[in-house]
């Protein structure tokens, strides 16, 4: 540049970010899939591996909160598709589907749990049941250093599981690969052993530092003022637990349900694969009548209904039990009635029934899934003198008594006991982030992509698995669909769109260069997912 | 030099003096990134001049010239004639401002195409005179509030329609002309890449939102350029020898009021007080708007905007992928020295 009279200077030296009155920042959001997820999962970062095809980071990431998605892809009712924001768009992203892909994935592919740690921790914590909230706990536990046993009074590890989920929705072997890669942890499982009759609770405080107390609630609730104590009668929980332990049972040819619950369902479905002719008594209304009472719906989840009566079970909504009809031992059928109301006056629930609407229904068995209760007998001290080193965790904590609610109680329950034997306050990892709703996305930026669902197999008789899983391709779509509510994924609007040339991007991302930023906003404006907040510059 | 950006040459670089959330920055920037710095930029007199090139400083990373308000095509073809002596192929590309092209450029720019110089003649339509304060242009549309045309008693804003330069343009039976926008990055990407592997003459013309004379938000310049093709009233076509080859497609018409309302310069219309017509109030204002739709409706007949039958439409091609659907060739590339 000899032949200049003046040397040019760049713009570079004029910094104009010194105009800016508000600022852009990158900010990632809660989306609502992780803010309804029962076990607090951040959904939307193991979908985003997903999308890149990063199978064992999405595992890995999936597995920070929950060790069992092979079991909770299949058997999760999901409340994250109903926060889903995709529904306001097309339909919520299947998110179960791919959970369940990568759950089976890491079960194939022999990917094994890694501790967060490598020092051992010498306190010794013991945790009473084998159940999902159990094996969570044991899980956080063990990731973290702290030698762990588990007791179980049954003979198999799963709880509820195992003894309350039926083959043909999840498969005894995959429930028990993935307990197999927690226990891999180092984990001490010590089966039939009945803490409170054979292991006393004061030996138990005596041996170990911490308890944390996952008992489930495996009583069968009873329905008072019926002769229901003698033959032909069996409560929803004990049937299933029956069936799913093999033994071999006896149906007449008419079996009423009484409950609206999936304990319901699913033992409905047991019982018709045993050949009856199967009728659920459901005390509420259907699926989609009452919108905005969700109490006043059927509990059973609408899947799980639509399968049953495709496969033949009957459901008589909004009706109730008046007594059961017998001609000497011999179970004839139930007298039903029309339901009034689900609460009594003092607001229990209990059915209310019409009079002048009885109806006879023939049965020769009759099976009660009307709830069920915590048995404290032999821990009733974990009640009445409650200590800073026992957590009670999972169903036996109260409601809801969904698997996904006491996984998520497994992990506070473990975060509880190291707070307890630290000394420290319990860390939650309590998310500071802010939450994000459909309306601050740039919905006609996404691509429509249409739902993937899973197909369910016709041949139900044969007591297989039913619902199909995904395939790599589909699982790839599906996850895909995301779209990333409140969290960057790399689109480059900002890049592209920044008169300034103040967007910079990177091999991880973008950052803003706030010398020559002038605080315009379009690329907030133009941001899809909702990612970039523009913040009033103060000073 | 700035390299701050690994993937990108920024040959329109930080630090100018545009306005924030400046559409023609944006456009210029997008434009020159995707040609790059081995490139020979002529300017002529307008905004982007002025802004980029400030008391000693410029914000090119890129051999540029400027000369006066009306000869820019007339020195690029000389800087043309004068490679091709050379030997050598170094693009030659002039940047101009409506006023650079539809008025006082016009000329020069006709010469230039009959002449079938090599050179791409960028045209950053911000329809109006934005730089001295906004008076009005040859491509100012109908109705418009800028300072020469305001509107009153007697009037609503400007009286005359935009000047159909395009059709000019295609009357010289050049090898390519498109128009374009800072909204669809993708459609803007590909007619630059498609110009740059043609000879000859070519022209692009490229809607520029300007937040000061158009009156919107800042932060809405792509959002107002993207309502302008979605209404009809700025069709994004192709034509080769003066024939139009492609469209983006519009998979659904926006009414005008959508455009119209987020502008400060169409308020008027909105919020008439003009008498001239009837003494019902807003007539006049509502007879403009309903003039607007009219003129968009006969864009959208006239490049079949409906019905064409293209790959692409202005949904898809506002649709964003995860780890972007790249972006610019020249990545590190150093300018010509």
């Amino acid at each position: 540049m000899n032949g200049l009279v003046i040397e040019p200077g760049s713009t570079l030296a004029y910094h104009t970010g010194d105009w800016r009155t508000q600022r852009p920042v990158y900010r990632d959001k809660w989306p609502p899939c992780g803010q309804t997820c029962p076990a607090s999962e951040d959904i939307q970062a193991w979908l985003a591996y997903a999308s890149d095809q990063k199978w064992e980071d999405a595992w890995r990431k999936l597995t920070e909160r929950n060790p069992l998605p092979a079991v909770m892809g299949r058997i999760c009712y999901h409340p994250c598709e109903l926060g889903c924001n995709r529904k306001q768009m097309d339909s919520a992203v299947n998110i179960h589907g791919v959970e369940r892909y990568l759950g089976d994935m890491a079960l194939q592919k022999g990917w094994r749990h890694k501790p967060i740690t490598d020092t051992q921790k010498t306190q010794q914590v013991a945790i009473i049941g084998a159940g999902p909230a159990g094996l969570s706990c044991a899980y956080q536990l063990a990731r973290r250093g702290y030698p762990v046993t588990i007791f179980d009074n049954q003979d198999v590890a799963g709880g509820t599981l195992y003894s309350g989920i039926p083959e043909y929705r999840l498969p005894k072997s995959i429930l028990a690969q993935e307990i197999n890669a927690i226990l891999e942890l180092g984990i001490q499982l010590r089966l039939n052993s009945n803490v409170g009759t054979e292991i006393s609770m004061d030996a138990l405080r005596n041996d170990y530092d911490a308890i944390f107390v996952a008992i489930g609630a495996q009583q069968a609730r009873v329905m008072t003022g019926l002769d229901n104590s003698s033959h032909s009668v069996m409560a929803g929980v004990d049937f299933l637990r029956a069936i799913n332990t093999g033994k071999s049972i006896q149906l007449p040819n008419k079996v009423a349900i009484i409950g609206g619950g999936n304990t319901a369902i699913d033992a409905a479905r047991c019982a018709r694969r045993l050949g009856a002719e199967v009728t659920v008594i459901c005390p509420q209304e259907p699926h989609g009548t009452q919108p905005g009472h969700p109490g006043a719906e059927i509990p059973a989840s609408l899947e799980e209904v639509l399968q049953a009566e495709a496969e033949g079970v009957r459901l008589v909504y909004r009706a109730g039990i008046k007594r059961l009809v017998r001609s000497g031992e011999h179970l004839s059928g139930l007298e039903i009635a029309r339901v009034d109301r689900l609460h009594n006056l003092q607001g229990d629930f209990k059915p209310v029934l019409f009079e002048g609407t009885e109806e006879f229904l023939p049965a020769g068995f009759a099976i009660f899934a009307i709830g069920q209760e915590v048995n404290w007998k032999g821990l009733e001290a974990v009640i009445e003198k409650p200590a800073n080193n026992i957590t009670v965790g999972g169903d036996a904590a109260g409601k809801p008594r969904f698997a996904a609610t006491a996984v998520g109680s497994g992990f506070q329950g473990a975060m509880i006991t190291i707070a307890s034997l630290t000394g420290t306050p319990p860390v939650y990892e309590q998310h500071e982030k802010a939450e994000i709703t459909v309306k601050q996305l740039h919905l006609p930026y996404y691509p429509a992509v249409i739902r993937n669902e899973s197909a369910i197999l016709e041949r139900w008789k044969d007591n297989v698995e039913l619902v199909t899983g995904f395939n790599e391709e589909v699982t790839l779509n599906e996850a895909q669909r995301c779209l990333s509510c409140g969290v960057c994924f790399q689109c480059d609007n900002c890049w592209h769109f920044c008169p300034d040339a103040a967007v910079i991007k990177n091999d991880t991302g973008y950052e803003i260069d706030y010398d020559y930023c002038k605080g315009c906003g379009i690329c907030a404006q133009e941001c899809p997912s909702g990612h970039i907040n523009m913040e009033i510059v103060t000073t | 030099m700035d390299k701050r950006d690994p993937y990108r040459h920024n040959v329109l670089t930080s630090g100018h003096r545009a306005c924030s959330g400046c559409g023609e920055a944006m456009a210029a920037r997008m434009v020159t990134d995707l040609i790059g710095a081995n490139a020979i930029y002529v300017n002529a007199t307008g905004c982007l001049q002025v802004f980029t090139t400030h008391n000693q400083q410029s914000s090119w990373q890129a051999p540029w010239i400027h000369s006066v308000f009306a000869n820019a095509a007339a020195v690029a073809s000389g800087v043309e004639a004068a490679l091709r002596a050379r030997g050598d192929d170094t693009p030659v590309i002039v940047q101009a401002g409506d006023g650079g092209t539809f008025d006082i450029g016009l000329q020069c720019l006709s010469g230039m195409i009959e002449r079938g110089h090599d050179i791409l003649f960028v045209c950053y339509d911000n329809e109006a005179y934005m730089n001295t304060g906004v008076q009005r242009s040859s491509s100012t549309p109908h109705a418009v509030r800028t300072t020469t045309s305001p509107p009153g008693r007697l009037s609503e804003g400007k009286h005359h329609l935009k000047k159909d330069v395009l059709s000019i343009i295609a009357a010289h039976h050049m090898p390519y002309a498109a128009t374009a926008t800072v909204a669809f990055f993708h459609d803007l990407k590909a007619k630059v890449e498609k110009a740059m592997t043609i000879k000859g003459p070519r022209f692009l013309q490229i809607l520029s939102p300007c937040p000061l004379g158009w009156d919107h938000d800042a932060s809405l310049s792509v959002s107002v350029s993207r309502l302008a093709v979605e209404t009809g009233l700025f069709p994004l076509v192709e034509l080769e020898n003066g024939e139009v080859t492609s469209v983006m497609r519009l998979k659904q018409q926006r009414p005008v009021q959508d455009y119209l309302k987020l502008q400060g310069r169409f308020k008027h219309l909105f919020n008439s007080t003009s008498t001239a017509e009837t003494a019902t109030g807003n007539a006049n204002g509502a007879a403009e708007i309903r003039h607007l739709q009219a003129l968009a409706d006969a864009r959208i007949r006239r490049y079949e905007l409906l019905q064409a039958e293209t790959e692409w439409d202005t949904v898809r091609a506002s649709q964003v992928q995860r780890h972007g659907r790249g972006g610019y060739r020249n990545t590190g590339q150093e300018a010509a020295s």
